[in-house]
């Protein structure tokens, strides 16, 4: 039943990255609020989705690729809602809902061939280590596209011309905050997931885990973002310097994404 | 009824006469009142704002000369006045109210104040009873359209004066620009409106720096705001979120190394400079520091015609979203006109049913009251049925503005004005309607 809901909430993506496009570019207000309507039933639909299907082993992790795609997916879209409540703005659902679309539209399809076999899917503390992880990397994407479109208007607003195509765009003060809450956001919640993972495998492991490439790797992206969030709060960084910050604490995500392929460990037995 | 529209614009008439013709806020009413005293005149609203004084009224019978009337009213000589004056009736005044509502018809297309005005006109009218059914229906119409097209178009969403431009890009870099501090440099009048326009539109504080320190705190006074010295300004300017330039100094008073000193001190947080001196007062370098933004009078003057010129475009959109709002309204007002013949219809069928039961009483009295309700059901029936193809007919009628038919429906049926007259009579008369007209009718409904 919970891909019934998740193809219910795919189409429902489907329809609001279509309003977000037309609602952002053309400034239509009916289409802003199919966006929004839209939006939320996709939301409802995915988080009945992901608590039916976690409920149904009675466990509380995704157990595969399709699984953490979904649960992805679902922070994405709840990042994007929270930002829409809090600024009024809809203009991050022209990548934040797509995204979120293409997240889950792999997913929909089946059910995933295989699974990790590890016993230690079981443990409530790695649904922590793993769902805090993946909110902190919505969290980095959302600070990251917030620099970006603060660089673009900036640049609109430097070179003063009509804003044209470009009016959409949100007021600077606006993405600057939101760069710096999901900064924040995502700093807390990456502080959390790796403290429960540092707990699992302390218990489990030993210290012998922590020869663990990926585990490196990530307390390396950790500190970056300590720095980053030290030089952003200390300097004040805004534009092209912030821009830069961010992209590469998100580059160093994603090699700790990809290292996932080089730890036999992380892989919790999948083939 | 018929709907006149009189009335003079910036097209038309020169600001001498239209200020001769203007009328105050608070004598609206009273005015309004006056042009309903007028003879002929049923419903009136007048709208008076620094663009137009119109005459809107619904009349009946022969023209009421409002000429005349503006004439007397406000001691204008006749020949001056009518060489200005426009006069709309029927749907080219609805037309005419949809575009005034809508601000396709004002000086700066797009602006919003025009519905607001239009709206303190109806209300003004409301309070002395002018605003009849007539006038309410066309002028709530009016003010839907205007909602429809200021939603479903883009005609007012940029700014074409120096300051709307200004307090739009200050809020494209705060967003809100409650609590933001402006700073005024140098105290002439462009600077003055544009200073005034950010402060009505939710800035925070006033700082002041002028060499003349009289004004500065005249000015100040008027703004509730602070003054500063003129030469404590590189060293205090950097308090501000805001700085509008306006000296007649000859050499820049802004130059790079201000601008670094002033971002270090405010931990990069954005400026805003609007330079609107001439000369400049404000290096044009500094804008390619991140985070300080500088517009001279130049750019404004650019931006506000690029954004004129983006509203005359959305007015042609505006002017079909138009089109379909007058043609509902048209319809609208037609199947409200038909009211009153369905209602005659029904009243005079049901009129020549209780004639001929009352014909037939003495027959009807020896029948059981089980079989007196079927006979009453049969003819409650038998008349609906009759009724349904000329019911329909009228309705589509009215849906297609099709008066001859309506009219000729109407005379078919039509019903006796006096209550008094006897249901006896009342089926005599329609015995003797002139077959001429009942067929007209009925060739009128049978094509349909």
């Amino acid at each position: 039943m919970f891909l019934l809901w998740l193809r219910v909430a795919v189409v429902l993506y489907g329809v609001a990255s279509v309003s977000a496009l037309v609602a952002v570019f053309g400034h239509r207000a009916r289409w802003q609020r199919a966006c929004l309507g839209s939006a939320i039933l996709a939301w409802f639909f995915h988080v009945v989705s992901a608590t039916e299907m976690l409920a149904l082993d009675h466990r509380w992790i995704p157990t595969g690729m399709h699984e953490v795609q979904s649960i992805l997916a679902l922070l994405i879209s709840t990042v994007f809602l929270l930002i829409a409540w809090r600024y009024r703005t809809l203009s991050f659902g022209i990548f934040g809902l797509p995204l979120a679309f293409l997240l889950a539209v792999v997913p929909s399809l089946g059910l995933d061939k295989y699974t990790f076999g590890s016993p230690l899917i079981r443990s409530e503390w790695l649904f922590v280590h793993i769902t805090a992880l993946l909110a902190a990397y919505a969290a980095l994407l959302f600070s990251l596209a917030a620099s970006l479109l603060y660089l673009i208007q900036e640049r609109r607003l430097k070179s003063k011309r009509s804003p044209g195509f470009l009016d959409w765009l949100p007021p600077l003060a606006t993405m600057n905050q939101i760069a710096h809450t999901t900064l924040v956001l995502g700093f807390c919640c990456m502080t959390l997931g790796l403290f429960a993972g540092s707990l699992i495998a302390q218990e489990r492991y030993g210290s012998a885990y922590f020869a663990d490439p990926k585990i490196w790797l990530s307390f390396l992206m950790w500190g970056l973002y300590v720095i980053m969030l030290f030089v952003h709060r200390s300097k004040g960084l805004r534009g092209l310097r912030a821009v830069y910050l961010s992209s590469l604490v998100f580059l160093a995500m994603l090699t700790v994404w990809a290292a996932n392929v080089f730890s036999s460990v992380h892989r919790f037995g999948a083939p | 009824m018929r709907i006149l529209l009189t009335g003079l614009n910036h097209k038309t008439a020169p600001v001498e006469l239209r200020e001769r013709l203007a009328i105050a806020p608070e004598s609206l009413a009273r005015e309004t009142q006056a042009l309903l005293g007028h003879p002929r005149v049923h419903e009136a609203v007048i709208f008076s704002t620094c663009n137009r004084v119109e005459l809107l009224i619904v009349h009946e019978g022969d023209d009421p000369q409002l000429p005349a009337y503006l004439n007397q009213r406000f001691s204008i000589d006749a020949q001056t006045l009518h060489s200005h004056l426009y006069e709309y009736r029927d749907s080219d005044a609805v037309r005419h109210l949809f575009r005034v509502a809508s601000s396709l018809d004002s000086m700066v297309v797009g602006e919003p104040q025009i519905l607001g005005q239009v709206k303190e006109s109806y209300a003004a009218a409301r309070t002395v009873g002018a605003v009849g059914p007539e006038l309410e229906r066309l002028l709530q119409c009016a003010f839907a359209a205007a909602k429809k097209v200021r939603t479903e178009t883009q005609i007012g969403a940029s700014s074409v004066s120096i300051a709307s431009v200004a307090v739009d890009l200050a809020r494209k870099i705060f967003g809100s620009l409650e609590g933001k501090r402006v700073l005024l440099v140098g105290a002439g009048k462009m600077s003055e409106l544009a200073a005034r326009h950010l402060m009505r539109q939710g800035a925070g504080s006033l700082l002041i720096a002028n060499r003349t320190q009289e004004r500065a705190v005249r000015l100040a006074q008027a703004f509730n705001g602070h003054v500063i010295r003129f030469d404590d300004l590189h060293a205090r300017a950097d308090e501000a979120d805001i700085l509008i330039t306006s000296t007649g100094s000859p050499e820049f008073l802004f130059r790079t190394p201000h601008a670094q000193q002033f971002l270090h001190r405010r931990r990069n947080r954005p400026m805003f400079f609007i330079d609107i001196a001439v000369p400049r007062d404000v290096d044009p370098e500094i804008n390619r520091l991140d985070g300080i933004f500088l517009y001279d009078i130049d750019d404004l003057q650019s931006v506000a015609a690029s954004n004129l010129a983006d509203r005359s475009l959305e007015a042609r959109r505006a002017e079909s979203v138009l089109d379909q709002e007058i043609e509902r309204f048209r319809q609208r007002s037609d199947a409200l006109d038909v009211v009153p013949a369905l209602v005659d219809l029904q009243a005079a069928a049901e009129e020549m049913r209780q004639a001929e039961l009352l014909r037939n009483h003495a027959h009807l009295r020896l029948l059981t009251p089980q079989q007196r309700e079927v006979i009453e059901s049969i003819t409650r029936g038998l008349m609906n049925k009759f009724l349904h193809q000329p019911l329909l007919a009228l309705k589509a009628a009215a849906r297609e503005g099709d008066a001859a038919t309506i009219e000729a429906i109407r005379t078919a049926f039509q019903r006796a004005e006096n209550k008094e007259d006897s249901a006896e009579e009342m089926r005599t008369r329609t015995e003797a309607m002139p077959e001429s007209k009942s067929g007209e009718a009925v060739r009128l409904i049978s094509k349909r």
